[in-house]
């Protein structure tokens, strides 16, 4: 354990290029111990590559990275951190008791593996060959390798992307367990449900660069993406006029407003006389994820 | 590092191109060579001059077999997630190298086995104590070699480049046929190759002989060769990781 209080993830205007793509450009992102966030953003947005600096395989162009005050690959040479790259990772011609029994004992303080092996509900395949998995075993060792090692950061590259809504929900259940010890905990997803639920922070990635950051709650609010929709009716070029709307689309014979203050538009729209029909969908994460990275590209 | 070592054995014990190139192979080539009268000279003289031959056949099949080894881990993405523990690169790379000098032992200790419990060759024990420790301190440029082609080619090719290169310098090294039968122009080459100075020192021994100060000299030179190549093999694959 650190007796140190620096922030568990800390990027500074870091930026990676490759070739003349900025894989990363000048992130800024600091994650306090203790917290559960998930990396959110479209292919491309960097969410790889800033997981690759902050865990010291890849030298940022510029910028700093540091893991709990630490240089990243000294935090990791220290048995501070845990992780599962997006894919690979597992090598042929051992089993799973040796895989694990090796990676466990390359840390100070690893967990006793009969509880890595419960933590990862691979109990019943501990003497199986590695090359003999299924797709969703395999993730399943791969997460038992990243926090065998009882790290205090655990990192996870897409750690859901192989499983099926089962072992998903198990997983997730697994997860909740280390958050509870205190684990600092970032994952990567584009499974949005899955930041939405399981992560205290939602940041959200788009070339490169942060482009939201808070509660999955702000992130909703903040893209504004309430949805107001009334029966179109003659003239309606007005009515992306009304408080709190953003953006108005006609579609299908009604008329859709996205907008900041749904309660507002509704007042406004009473007010008018124009209520038709009248349908208020809230929005979900997806769309504030649309919204945002679209955003992003205009 | 203890603990990378082990797996890395366990694994290579594993591998059946290893226990079939690096052991069994050499073995059974010794055996059939000798037995069948094909091995030239006299019976017992023979039986010593093919035992270093097949014990060098064997320990350049683990040596090279080591170095495919990375390009497999490589492409499994191993050396990543090796990177993400808390061992060092250095010892990575020192925990490859002595399994590499352990996996060279098996196929030299089996022929030299089969030599004395099979062809009964006997030896005086200051000449056995010398050739095991040539043939084995001797795998390290092909180990070099192997590692190079390990870390500048993908899996399959470093594997099949390796099998390749194998063969040709234990063919054209004269360690399953002497150089002495290779027509002249061929025997020429074969005295230029790593491996005909790498079994020559032993065979030098075996026969109450000092090694030649070209063996040594030539061995050295390739030694060096090969270095250069495994760092710049290295160094490319570092920059692709």
């Amino acid at each position: 354990m650190t007796t140190n209080t620096a922030d568990a993830v800390s990027l500074t205007s870091a930026t990676k290029r490759f070739g003349p793509v900025r894989a990363v450009d000048g992130l800024t992102l600091a994650i306090p111990r203790g917290q559960t966030v998930a990396l959110l953003g479209p292919n491309g947005a960097g969410k790889s590559t800033t997981i690759a600096l902050l865990l010291g395989l890849l030298p940022p162009d510029s910028g700093q990275a540091a893991l709990f005050g630490l240089d990243p690959e000294q935090a990791v040479r220290q048995g501070l951190a845990g992780a599962m790259p997006q894919e690979g990772g597992l090598v042929p011609r051992v089993t799973v008791r040796e895989l694990l029994t090796f990676v466990a004992g390359t840390y100070p303080a690893p967990l006793p593996l009969d509880r890595v092996l419960a933590l990862a509900r691979i109990d019943d395949l501990r003497d199986r060959r590695v090359d003999r998995l299924s797709g969703g075993q395999a993730q399943r060792v791969r997460f038992a390798m990243a926090v065998c090692g009882d790290p205090d950061l655990i990192v996870l590259d897409e750690p859901t992307a192989a499983l099926d809504v089962e072992a998903r929900r198990e997983f997730w259940d697994g997860m909740r367990g280390l958050a509870s010890q205190g684990k600092t905990i970032l994952f990567s997803t584009h499974y949005l449900d899955e930041a939405d639920e399981h992560a205290d922070r939602v940041v959200v990635l788009g070339h490169g660069r942060v482009i939201a950051d808070g509660t999955s709650a702000e992130i909703k609010r903040a893209a504004a993406l309430t949805t107001v929709s009334v029966a179109a009716d003659g003239e309606s070029a007005w009515l992306a006029t009304l408080p709190g709307v953003r953006h108005m689309e006609i579609r299908g014979g009604r008329v859709h407003l996205r907008t900041g203050d749904s309660d507002a538009t509704v007042l406004a729209l009473a007010r008018a006389d124009a209520v038709r029909d009248l349908e208020v969908a809230p929005a979900d994460l997806e769309d504030a994820f649309v919204a945002l990275t679209t955003k992003e590209n205009v | 590092m203890w603990g990378y070592v082990r797996l890395e054995l366990t694994r290579t014990l594993r591998d059946g191109g290893y226990v079939i190139f690096g052991i069994v192979m050499p073995v059974v080539m010794y055996l059939v060579f000798t037995n069948l009268g094909l091995a030239p000279g006299d019976k017992h003289d023979a039986a010593i001059y093919t035992m270093v031959s097949m014990a060098a056949y064997g320990a350049l099949g683990g040596a090279f077999n080591n170095g495919s080894g990375i390009a497999e881990d490589r492409a499994a993405g191993w050396l990543r997630q090796l990177r993400l523990t808390p061992l060092t690169p250095a010892e990575v790379v020192a925990g490859k190298v002595v399994t590499g000098a352990v996996a060279v032992v098996p196929g030299i200790a089996a022929v030299l086995l089969a030599g004395v419990l099979v062809n009964h060759v006997s030896l005086p024990p200051q000449r056995w104590l010398a050739i095991v420790a040539l043939l084995w301190a001797g795998t390290v440029p092909f180990s070099l070699l192997g590692l190079g082609n390990g870390y500048r080619l993908s899996g399959q090719s470093a594997a099949m480049a390796n099998i390749a290169t194998m063969l040709t310098l234990s063919i054209l090294g004269g360690l399953w046929v002497p150089v002495g039968k290779f027509p002249s122009w061929l025997a020429a080459i074969a005295e230029w190759t790593p491996s005909n100075s790498y079994a020559g020192l032993s065979w030098r021994i075996a026969f109450g002989d000092v090694p030649t100060l070209r063996q040594v000299v030539l061995l050295s030179a390739w030694l060096l060769v090969f270095g250069v190549y495994a760092v710049y093999g290295y160094r490319r694959a570092g920059r692709r990781a």
